[in-house]
């Protein structure tokens, strides 16, 4: 087995500034990611072998992003990286298994820190599963890593500053974009107001990106949502209706929009397997997109050696990811002995500083943009719920009426989330219309449960190869020429 | 992956459809990488994925589901969903967001899961 002193789960804001920090106390981190390049999801990069410029960096976000990709490439030679690199697995006392191209790898790690982002949250409505019907974040990575568009014309949805962020980009990349329609209703910007006042440079975001969307012409539709998305075989036409507080629409109201491209989201949703895996204690957070594992203010889970920053301890964006990776990097240099308690004190405070007012920042944005109860009402008997095994809404209530009233159980009865995406893309759905229908609290109707390994994963890979043993991670990287296989 | 030194000057002839779904100059583009959806030659580009090769010439049906029948194509684009599933050289349930263009590649539409003869 392959032993580190510290790894980091995955290379978004978090997972890179944890890796940094680390690198400043003189450390040398193993970071591990599925995907080619370092970025995640906000800061993805254009594949290697293109060489489009720097994104526009007058933009905020873009700066923040092409800062950290410079401070990480500057600490490259002490960072281990593992790239197209999948984690499936997390066994008790902190071994990593990994696999992908070069087959899979147990690493023991002596620290771990779970950095592993968040995924978008898509309640189901009818035409859900057309083609042309996808994530913001799906649309957006098409857009800017990708330079293709996703289609001509194109409806933003759901809830959220992101849809904001997204319809300006694929406006800029020369989709048309008829509409962002948001869930939220003007008025609840104003109610919560003064929170937003916490940060004053992401409201200046916020506003920039909404005014570029006015100069486009791009109408915002505050209160309303989607109803149906609608064509054959693919997506042509996207009806939408005028909403009350909870979401409910008011279909007499409803109108269609010409679209081909429907990019629709209402938030986000932690991706929690690896910390369920390792055993961390968890709480249902729903400001924070779900479940999530309790953390000290150190960023420790409730299992020694495991620390857990950004969006996959709970949504807040990447700048809190970012902050909360420089926390976690620090207590685990500090732990190792790497720092000492005046260095480790000096270093954390302005950042813990930063992290309270931008808390206070995004709870006023939770707040507006909170998932509303009239979402679960969208989809008709017999629109799919779950994508993967092509569950109705009938059939999933009948299963919860069969007794089917936590997520588990309705798995066995139904099996729901039993498909391929084991259950990401519909639980959070599916545990809504529990709760709704019987009247459960979403901490009582549960969280999905989590068995390795949570990525597909070839039987051949778990035959040992012939580096098994003391093989250096880094030769998985160089067995990765062959391609798709 | 390779360096891709040269631009894509040499976009193929009837490539222009493919074109008015790709954004930014062609000369930052990767390398030009030809394969097959369906029997139909792609011009995709180096570095990219077969789900966004597709969607740039205009194709968005990847598969058809084993149930209801239905068309599926791209949808989280980031690996979790598992709907844009498709056949690469015979192998089936290969999520064409996570696959990248690869010259010479047969690449086809899923049905149901799969040909069991595939891999």
């Amino acid at each position: 087995m392959i032993e580190r002193e510290a790894v980091i789960v995955g290379a978004g804001p978090a997972g890179m500034a944890a890796a940094i920090a680390l690198c400043e106390a003189g450390m040398e981190p193993t970071v591990i990611d599925e995907n080619p390049r370092v970025g995640g999801q906000i800061y993805r990069r254009p594949p290697a072998p293109q060489r489009r410029g720097e994104p526009d960096a007058a933009d905020a976000p873009s700066q923040r992003g092409i800062e950290l990709h410079r401070r990480f490439n500057g600490h490259r030679d002490r960072i281990e990286l593992l790239a197209e690199t999948p984690v499936w697995g997390l066994f008790p006392p902190g071994i990593v298994a990994t696999g992908g191209d070069g087959g899979s790898r147990l690493i023991s790690a002596r620290q771990c820190l779970l950095a592993t982002g968040a995924g978008e949250y898509v309640p189901p409505f009818p035409g859900w599963t057309l083609p042309g019907v996808m994530t913001p974040g799906g649309a957006q990575s098409m857009v800017k890593s990708m330079s293709v568009l996703p289609g001509r014309r194109a409806v933003v949805a759901g809830s959220g500053p992101f849809l904001l962020v997204v319809a300006a980009q694929l406006h800029d990349a020369g989709v048309e974009v008829a509409a962002v329609v948001e869930a939220a209703r003007r008025r609840d910007l104003l109610r919560h107001g003064a929170g937003l006042l916490a940060s004053m440079p992401m409201l200046r975001e916020g506003r920039r990106c909404m005014r570029r969307l006015r100069r486009a012409g791009i109408p915002l539709l505050w209160g309303h949502v989607v109803v149906e998305a609608a064509g054959a075989p693919e997506l042509s036409r996207v009806v939408i209706a005028p909403c009350d507080a909870q979401a409910r629409p008011d279909r007499r109201r409803a109108r269609s929009l010409e679209a081909d491209t429907l990019c629709i989201g209402y938030g986000f949703v932690p991706r929690t397997e690896l910390a369920q895996m390792a055993g961390c204690r968890m709480s249902y957070a729903e400001a924070l997109g779900g479940w999530i594992p309790e953390v000290d203010e150190h960023l420790a889970t409730s299992v020694p050696g495991i620390r857990v920053a950004g969006d996959g301890g709970g949504v807040a964006g990447a700048l809190v990811a970012q902050l909360e990776g420089m926390l976690a990097g620090l207590a685990m240099a500090r732990r190792a002995g790497r720092l000492d308690e005046g260095a480790w004190s000096a270093r954390r405070r302005p950042v813990a500083r930063q992290l309270a007012a931008l808390r206070r920042f995004r709870s006023a944005l939770d707040s507006i943009y909170r998932v509303r109860p009239g979402l679960v009402d969208l989809p008709g008997k017999d629109t799919l719920v779950c994508r993967c095994e092509e569950l109705t809404r009938g059939e999933v209530e009948a299963g919860i009426a069969n007794g089917g009233t936590d997520v588990r159980t309705l798995k066995v009865i139904t099996r729901l989330g039993m498909g391929p995406c084991q259950g990401r893309m519909c639980w959070p759905a599916a545990a809504r219309l529990i709760a709704s229908r019987t009247g459960r609290s979403m901490s009582r109707v549960g969280p999905a449960s989590v068995r390795p390994p949570i990525h597909g994963l070839c039987l051949g890979d778990l035959c040992p190869g012939p580096a098994e043993g003391d093989g250096e991670p880094a030769a998985v990287g160089a067995a990765r020429q062959k391609g798709p296989t | 992956m390779g360096s891709g030194q040269e631009s894509s000057r040499q976009l193929p002839q009837g490539a222009g459809r493919a074109d008015q779904h790709r954004c930014g100059p062609a000369a930052e583009r990767g390398r030009q990488v030809r394969f097959r959806f369906d029997g139909r030659a792609i011009a995709g580009c180096e570095g990219e994925s077969i789900a966004a090769a597709l969607a740039a010439s205009g194709h968005r049906i990847l598969r058809y589901t084993g149930r209801r029948g239905e068309p599926r194509g791209v949808f989280c684009n980031m690996g979790i969903c598992f709907d844009c599933l498709v056949e690469i050289d015979g192998r089936p349930n290969q999520r064409a967001c996570r696959s990248p263009v690869v010259e010479g590649i047969e690449v086809t539409t899923q049905q149901g899961v799969g040909r069991k003869d595939g891999a």
